[in-house]
């Protein structure tokens, strides 16, 4: 049941991001990059390895939907590769965690942290790599900010929400 | 070989990390100017299917601007026709006609899927192969110029339109022939940046561009964008030119691709020049 459930979040969350999030207009300043929670709440369960191998997938698959190929890839091995680590430094007994990482199995300081971290590392490599060039390094920047800080809001928003 | 196996493990995961972000690096560079595979993107049938399902739902939605257009555009084609039947009977009579618009004939498609806020943005169309499209072939729509094929699925195929960093579109003055390249800065999709116009020439906000005709994507005289600002830095021998773009791209549905029937003949003539 908890798989179905995963996959079902998965497969909500990518059709919101191709096709709402990433129609977003707004000077093309904004471009939150919200299925980036179904990594973020990914259990750590797995090793290593087998965590960056779902950030591959998951990332070729945007890039397919997104026309970006190689940008969403690089982002989400990234992401996978310090997200264990990351979370071991913000949750002391990390290793009793089996179930999704949420506001509900961790405390929310220390998911606003991880969180937060994760979400901005991912969009300043999304933005980095799209723009392919440091012209109008003003513009990846604001970028960054605007689109982070939406997807950051959207993320604790939910687990919020899922919370009550 | 015991210490290196020591190391391996130690670095394990270090080191997938490196092979995994390596392939997609890799992935990157071969594929991020110019998307060449259509598995890679929205070219791809299973992909294209999905969005051209999402399309259709909202169709319905635009059917009245996409009518008005519609209407428009026969408009002008009536008035295209009109100009090119007297030109037809005034030149009957002139042996050296050489019927030069005949070379290039249109076909339809609808725009299913395009992004129009990211620094390369693309567009995919319901035509591919089956349909005689190729890579290279050019792309318009009642207003302008909207981009140029990249990749050619069996039924789907990916554009770059203008609005993409990697579009550099030859065009030229209408008022005095001048010849420049249209290109964009990955900003404003409203807007886009002549270049290599030398600062001899009298430019101002208002002029009209068009295609040049001197490749084989586009016939000439096609509309592009209008001159909205035209700055001659102090000491610099060519323009900053913004231009205004006619196609609009938050609303671009319906396209017509520009077969032109001696373009491999003129794509082999360029190649054995290179």
């Amino acid at each position: 049941m908890r798989q179905i459930n995963v996959i079902i979040q998965w497969f909500v969350f990518i059709a919101l991001q191709i096709l709402l999030f990433n129609n977003l207009q707004f000077w093309g300043l904004c471009q939150p990059q919200v299925y980036l929670l179904c990594l973020l709440m990914f259990p750590i369960t797995l090793p290593r390895w087998a965590d960056m191998l779902i950030g591959l997938a998951l990332g070729l698959f945007m890039d397919i939907l997104c026309n970006s190929i190689g940008v969403h890839m690089a982002a989400c091995i990234f992401i996978m590769f310090i997200r264990q680590p990351l979370l071991a430094y913000f949750v002391q007994d990390h290793e009793r965690l089996t179930g999704e990482i949420s506001t509900q199995t961790i405390s929310f300081d220390a998911f606003l942290k991880y969180t937060l971290i994760l979400v901005f590392l991912h969009q300043i490599c999304i933005s980095l790599l799209s723009a392919w060039t440091f012209h109008h390094f003003g513009m990846t920047l604001l970028q960054i900010i605007i689109s982070a800080t939406i997807a950051e809001g959207l993320i604790l928003g939910y687990n919020l929400i899922r919370a009550r | 070989m015991q210490s290196l196996l020591k190391f391996i493990q130690k670095y394990s995961n270090f080191l997938v990390f490196i092979n995994l972000e390596v392939v997609a690096f890799l992935l990157l560079a071969s594929y991020n100017e110019y998307p060449k595979s259509s598995f890679f993107s929205t070219a791809n049938q299973i992909v294209a299917f999905n969005y051209q399902v999402g399309n259709t739902i909202s169709s319905y939605f635009q059917l009245k601007s996409a009518n008005e257009a519609l209407e428009n555009e026969n408009v002008a084609l009536r008035n295209q026709i009109s100009v090119l039947q007297n030109q037809l009977e005034k030149s009957a009579e002139q042996s050296d006609y050489t019927y030069s618009h005949l070379d290039y004939t249109y076909i339809p498609a609808k725009v299913i899927q395009l992004t129009t806020n990211k620094h390369n943005n693309y567009l995919t169309i319901n035509k591919g192969r089956r349909d005689s499209v190729y890579q290279g072939m050019g792309i318009r729509n009642a207003e302008g110029v909207v981009g140029i094929v990249s990749t050619v699925g069996e039924k789907f195929s990916l554009v770059i339109p203008v609005i993409n960093t990697n579009s550099h579109i030859s065009c030229k003055f209408t008022k005095n022939g001048y010849y420049g390249t249209i290109e964009w800065d990955g900003v404003n999709c409203k807007y886009a940046q002549l270049v290599d116009v030398a600062s001899h020439i009298s430019v101002e906000p208002g002029d009209t561009i068009v295609t040049s005709g001197l490749s084989p994507v586009f016939p000439a005289e096609i509309p592009i964008a209008i001159v909205e600002s035209a700055v001659l830095k102090e000491g610099a021998s060519y323009y900053t030119i913004q231009v205004r773009l006619n196609t609009d791209f938050r609303k671009i549905e319906y396209v017509q691709l520009i077969n032109n029937h001696r373009f491999n003949e003129l794509k082999e003539l360029t190649d054995e020049t290179d």
